[in-house]
């Protein structure tokens, strides 16, 4: 990470309650997005949100540009670790697979500031996560997710399965007309147990299935 | 533009070679006035939403366009699957090579891309309604897993192709192999036998 995120001076700080600078302007801007938006935002609006001043901040950060590329990294890999941790706490493939779901569009539908811009910013979320950022995008969160999966498929599967499980979720998560509510652990389950988990396991499973036949 | 077209399609095939030509934010529907021979009060009286309702109709009449080539080019494939490989390696083909997409894509993301979202849900079931049949065929043919729910595996496999149209993702949709594993483990593993 870059000495943005970790600058030197963030460990002479008083253990302020909220955390330090960084993690404050982190909040700060999620919540400043929650209530209007990336693009009305100001580094201004940061700054009184996480009580501090505004040279702080673009001391720390640069400006806007760089505090909000700051804070999508942080929430992307909170985001990540938060789901990888739902799939370590299963002893089974269905139920990693499940609880990663459950949990990932849990996180998407509760995160006030990422719906806020899917549903009045679009234009400002699409373009990094459709076509070719898309597949950026899905190469990220397959190679994040992959590591609570190899405790059951090879790396090299647990890389193809974390892609996948990034596909799904997004497609069901961020679709109005998806008939299947991944936040719901009953038809995540159904969905995965379906559909997703024999295409995950793949070889072993294909090869059962060719010679029973 | 040709006689006899009606104007509502006139319009929008005009639009369409308006925005390929000055983009998006530029094309005006003084412009399109001019490009289809269909009166400012014409097209207004049709989309009384204007250049906004011109674009997004224009997006959804040319994302049509799209889903129905495609569905012309796989729609006599053998079984499901060929279909979806086909289906997969056509799409990805016609989208390299859809050169007002590449265009706007690049120049206008911000104003392309919610359009495209927003007519999304019209393509899935387009999809979903274009597949169930060859589904059901595969059914009569005992090779649907017994206890698939036909019409949600349509659904998963409508919004997966969707997705994987876009984005591959890991998947070289150039490599026959690739997308010979892609469709029959990866998509379709849960779906026939």
């Amino acid at each position: 990470m870059t000495s943005l995120i970790a600058p030197p001076e963030a460990s002479s700080l008083p253990p302020a309650p909220a955390g330090s600078i960084e993690e404050r302007a982190v909040r700060a801007m999620l919540n400043c997005t929650a209530r209007h938006g990336l693009a009305k935002t100001t580094v201004d609006d940061v700054a009184r949100e996480a009580g501090c001043a505004r040279a702080t901040l673009y001391r720390y950060f640069g400006g806007k540009r760089e505090l909000v590329r700051i804070t999508v990294a942080h929430e992307a890999a909170r985001i990540a670790a938060d789901i990888r941790g739902a799939g370590d706490a299963e002893s089974t493939l269905e139920d990693a697979v499940v609880a990663m779901s459950v949990r990932a569009a849990r996180e998407l539908g509760e995160h006030q500031a990422l719906q806020f811009v899917f549903a009045f910013e679009p234009e400002l979320a699409l373009p990094h996560v459709t076509f070719d950022a898309g597949n950026r995008f899905l190469a990220g969160a397959g190679a994040a997710l992959a590591p609570a999966l190899t405790r059951f498929v090879t790396p090299e599967r647990a890389e193809r399965a974390g892609e996948w499980l990034a596909r799904v979720v997004l497609t069901h998560a961020l679709s109005p007309t998806s008939p299947i509510d991944l936040t719901d652990e009953a038809a995540a389950r159904a969905l995965v147990r379906e559909f997703v988990l024999p295409g995950l396991v793949g070889d072993e499973t294909a090869a059962n299935i060719s010679h029973a036949t | 533009m040709s006689i006899g077209v009606e104007p509502r399609e006139r319009v929008l095939a005009a639009t369409y070679a308006c925005v390929a030509r000055f983009g998006m934010g530029k094309t005006t529907v003084e412009d399109v006035v001019k490009e289809s021979g269909v009166s400012r009060a014409s097209i207004y009286r049709l989309f009384p939403g204007g250049k906004d309702q011109l674009l997004r109709e224009t997006v959804g009449w040319e994302m049509n366009r799209f889903f129905a080539s495609l569905a012309e080019a796989v729609y006599d494939a053998p079984d499901f699957a060929s279909l979806l490989e086909g289906g997969l390696v056509f799409a990805h083909r016609s989208i390299q090579e859809h050169e007002v997409l590449r265009k706007v894509l690049d120049t206008e993301p911000e104003r392309l891309l919610p359009l495209i979202t927003v007519e999304q849900h019209r393509v899935l079931e387009f999809i979903t309604a274009f597949l169930l049949p060859y589904l059901e065929r595969e059914e009569r043919a005992g090779r649907v897993r017994p206890g698939v729910d036909l019409q949600a595996a349509a659904d998963y496999v409508a919004r997966m192709i969707l997705s994987l149209i876009g984005s591959p993702g890991r998947w070289d949709m150039d490599d026959p192999d690739q997308v010979h594993t892609l469709v029959r483990e990866e998509l379709l593993g849960g779906i026939l036998v």
